[in-house]
């Protein structure tokens, strides 16, 4: 079974005068492992798409499956649990907590998962290595660069060993050197713990690392291509 | 990890935090300052009160209710010996008191008798520092009365005074006794109504045939919170007979006085704490703005909101528990060395001071009561300057918060 099934999804904005139809009739299956990158052109509904696939908002019509469980029935409350055992996220920008260490942004969805302290400073150590910014454990964001920011946020996301981990422009505030290692590091994960990747980009070096490409426009799915690299 | 993140939340900005922190700490210290002379000041009152009556005072039982000669009783060794066994007891001052019609000449005049022992008297009040004409009792038969009592009467001193009045029992008691001193006491209404007598003297006044006769004992105690402890154990040792009235039935008056006195006060201060909630309110209302991004990566991620009102409500009590550990660390030391080293009040004052036998000096409060109500009231303030954010975290959309 995927782990993501969008059925139909309809996504209207109500919040001017003009109601703006963002998402229209988007069917989605993603499957794990998968490396996948949502490209179209600005304005066509990936930002929208991405945050019904990671329960950040809802669709107006249709449903949106993960691994069985439709996220229209959770209450607001559990939806944020949900998200928190089952989605990892790296945002664009303002993705760590400001005045928290790499190490402390790591250990701290661990800590809302309960995870007991001992335990939560060996896997952020660990995921810290994996992601290759230890030695950087004890900088606040403010201390880091933009790449490894986005590394952090990788390793937070990662730690909290998500079904999936949704990824919006990751690369859009990257040089092309840290772009490039940020890519790297990505693609390394999903090969070695299999984690499914999904993410929106406007990033030609991103889509030439992606295994599947979903192409939007207008809000609907226009081509969906697999590659073999 | 909430803690951590809260506090160094309230230091991102530090200048603004001590700002905010520094308004609660002005209006605080500001507030303790005020609220411990005024005080002080009312609590003096009430020890001016307790000069007054003592402590606790022992009657025949119903006397306090009735104050009629009828229940009086004679002094014997049952009462002196429950005195003896406690030794929180620092004096113990006889008294009868009886009303009495008093003439010289063509005037009459109703007063009030009150038979006292003369040297325990002026240890305890200083009453022969008040005597402004003649002398202070000295011998058997004389009378002290007051100034105003003295105009009304068109008596002097040497002059004697006629007096009569209900004697114990249904006697009638009656008796001719010389002005040998006019005193002038704080209170008016004393001036005008009260002759000091020898407690002997009015004793055969009241009830020539036996002696010994009193309305009651003003007890005077190591520390007037005593008095709630020593009541009931002299209660036992007495009997049913005997009646203990403790200074807060005896005061009680003089004490809504002083808790009118110190509520008043308090609204005066509140105009302080508007100032410092007002430093406290845009400060959180700042750093909920700047921190909308921050709250809405929490929620992403998969903090709940409950934990997010946690946070939001340390950081706000974070910013004022720090003016308030400042303002408590600065002026308790301070009120503590000015309530033990009280400034000496001069002039008039001191003189009225002198006149109820109190020490001339402007007194600090330091009594908890006061630390407390101030915290909690900045607490308070706090937490309803910790509603906005509380709101604003439970209502927040978490994607516009982003795209803000
Ligand atoms: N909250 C909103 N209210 C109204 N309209 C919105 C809202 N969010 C997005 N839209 C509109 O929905 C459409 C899709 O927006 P979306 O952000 O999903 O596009 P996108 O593909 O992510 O674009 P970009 O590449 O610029 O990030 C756009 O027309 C956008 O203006
Ligand atoms: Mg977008």
């Amino acid at each position: 079974m995927s782990i993501i099934q969008a059925k139909n999804i309809y996504k209207v904005y109500n919040e001017t005068n003009v109601p703006v139809n963002a998402l229209n009739g988007v069917d989605l299956e993603i499957e794990k492992g998968e490396f996948t990158a949502i490209v179209g052109p600005s304005g066509s509904g990936k930002t929208t798409l991405l945050n019904i696939i990671g329960g950040l908002d809802l669709p107006t019509e249709g449903d949106i499956y993960i691994e069985g469980t439709n996220l229209k029935s959770l209450s607001s409350r559990k939806l944020i649990d949900f998200r928190l055992h089952n989605i990892g996220f790296v945002f664009q920008a303002y993705n760590l907590i400001p005045v928290l260490t790499a190490m402390e942004n790591t250990e701290f969805i661990l800590e809302l998962q309960g995870v007991p302290k001992k335990d939560r400073e060996k896997r952020a150590m660990e995921i810290l290595e994996t992601v290759d910014i230890a030695d950087k454990k004890d900088h606040k964001p403010g201390q880091l660069s933009g790449g490894q920011q986005q590394r952090v946020a990788v390793a937070r996301a990662l730690a909290s060993q998500p079904k999936y981990i949704i990824a919006d422009e990751p690369t859009a505030n990257l040089d092309s050197k840290s772009t490039e290692e940020l890519l790297t590091l990505m693609k390394k994960m999903n090969q070695k713990f299999q984690t499914t990747f999904i993410f929106a980009t406007h990033d030609q070096r991103v889509m030439d690392k992606a295994l599947r490409i979903v192409t939007i426009d207008d809000g609907k799915i226009v081509s969906d291509t697999q590659f073999e690299r | 990890m909430l803690l951590a993140i809260a506090w160094r939340n309230i230091w991102r900005n530090r200048r603004r935090t001590l700002i905010a922190a520094s308004a609660v700490f002005m209006a605080m210290a500001l507030a303790l300052l005020m609220l411990s002379i005024k005080y002080g000041s009312l609590e003096q009152m009430v020890s001016v009160g307790i000069n007054q009556v003592g402590n606790l005072q022992v009657h025949d039982s119903g006397y306090w209710q009735n104050k009629s000669i009828e229940h009086s009783f004679f002094d014997n060794p049952k009462v002196e010996q429950a005195f003896k066994g406690l030794p929180e007891i620092k004096r113990v001052i006889p008294h009868l008191q009886t009303f009495s019609l008093a003439s010289y000449g063509s005037q009459t005049k109703g007063i009030m008798v009150s038979g006292i022992d003369p040297k325990l008297e002026d240890q305890q009040i200083g009453l022969s520092n008040k005597i402004i004409k003649g002398h202070y009792l000295q011998k058997n038969d004389e009378v002290l009365i007051g100034d105003k009592m003295s105009e009304f009467l068109k008596i002097g001193v040497g002059d004697s005074i006629v007096l009569l009045g209900q004697g114990y029992r249904g006697v009638t008691s009656y008796g001719i006794y010389k002005v040998a001193g006019i005193f002038h006491l704080p209170s008016n209404e004393m001036n005008t109504s009260i002759l000091y007598m020898n407690l002997t003297d009015a004793q055969r006044f009241v009830y020539p045939y036996q002696k010994g006769l009193l309305t009651g004992f003003s007890i005077y105690l190591d520390k007037p919170s005593l008095a709630e402890k020593i009541k009931p154990v002299l209660e036992k040792k007495l009997g049913k007979d005997y009646e203990v009235i403790t200074w807060k039935t005896m005061l009680s008056e003089l004490l809504k006085t002083v808790k009118f006195g110190k509520a008043a006060n308090q609204i005066f201060v509140l105009i302080l704490y508007v100032v410092a909630a007002f430093g406290i309110f845009s400060t959180v209302l700042m750093m909920t703005m700047e921190k909308r991004k921050q709250y809405a990566v929490m929620v992403s991620i998969g903090m709940n909101r409950k934990k997010l009102v946690w946070l939001s409500i340390m950081e706000t009590f974070m910013v004022s528990i720090v003016g308030v550990v400042a303002a408590l660390a600065v002026m308790s030391p301070l009120l503590f060395y000015m309530h033990f080293h009280p400034i000496p009040v001069t002039g008039d004052m001191a003189k009225m001071y002198l006149q109820y036998n109190i020490e001339p000096i402007l007194p600090f409060s330091v009594s908890s009561s006061l630390f407390i109500s101030q915290t909690v009231i900045i607490l308070t303030l706090s937490f309803l300057s910790a509603l906005y954010p509380v709101i604003y975290v439970l209502k927040f959309n978490v994607l516009n918060a982003f795209r803000h």
